[in-house]
């Protein structure tokens, strides 16, 4: 069974080799990498999302992500421990985080490690695509103009305008 | 967290766009309520949501999907009822990553 850490700062569920979490604080890039390492691990794979500061050419001055946290939380395990499973990964950990995202910094970062470099390349990528298509994180953007839209992944589209 | 929600009523979470629609985050509605009447009910409160919302939205009972029945359909005795005490939560498309 899963396991919830006690950190109110980093609401979290680990499992052995599996750690996911949620913070509104910035990532470290290092500390999700000694999340996965392993003796029996010939290949870490590092996947960085950062905020880019523009849609469609029009200029975003932030972002910021909410979440349905023990959803969120959950939908999260269920991704690692599929592909934990498929790609027979040593490690995998993935951590989103939540609150006003600042330009150019990360808002995800996934870590897998893995026997041998294919398995961890591929493990790595669907992770990010399964997150995006499931995990119960809301991304909104603020345009440098005044107003906001809530994105969705789904469609890849505009979003809706929330004035 | 949400707050415990009165005797007699369920809470209802609005995330992003739901939120942005209804102007809050959470709400305590009068429980038992079918599933099939949860978007009437909103609809009523919040003119123009299911339009909008609520038909580009999926929606879990206690953290666990659940389809809305469609109201006019035929009945069905297995179908959920939502009850005192309960957390529902409208889901709009995500959008992490």
């Amino acid at each position: 069974m899963a396991t919830q850490d006690p950190d109110p700062q980093e609401p979290s569920l680990s499992q052995e080799g599996i750690y996911v979490a949620l913070t509104d604080s910035p990532l470290n890039l290092t500390s999700i990498t000694d999340r996965v390492r392993s003796p029996q691990a010939g290949a870490i794979v590092l996947f960085a999302g950062t905020t880019r500061d523009s849609f469609d050419n029009k200029p975003v001055k932030e972002l910021q992500y909410t979440a349905y946290q023990p959803l969120a939380l959950r939908t999260m395990l269920d991704i690692a421990v599929a592909l934990r499973a498929k790609h027979g990964l040593k490690g995998i950990a993935m951590v989103h985080r939540l609150g006003v995202v600042p330009i150019g910094e990360e808002s995800i970062l996934i870590a897998v490690s893995a026997p041998h470099r294919q398995a961890a390349w591929r493990a790595g990528e669907e992770a990010l695509e399964e997150c995006k298509a499931r995990v119960e994180v809301w991304k909104r953007e603020e345009f440098e103009a005044g107003e906001g839209v809530w994105r969705a992944n789904r469609d890849g589209g505009r979003g809706e305008r929330v004035g | 967290m949400a707050p415990k929600p009165p005797q007699g009523h369920f809470n209802i979470l609005y995330f992003a766009s739901a939120g942005s629609y209804t102007s809050k985050n959470v709400e305590a509605l009068p429980a038992p309520l079918p599933l099939r009447k949860l978007f009437s009910t909103l609809e009523e409160r919040y003119q123009g949501i299911r339009a909008s919302v609520l038909e580009h939205s999926m929606v879990t009972v206690n953290l666990a999907y659940a389809d809305v029945p469609d109201e006019e359909g035929p009945e069905d005795k297995d179908e959920i009822v939502i009850q005192e005490g309960d957390e529902v939560a409208i889901i709009p498309p995500v959008s992490s990553g």
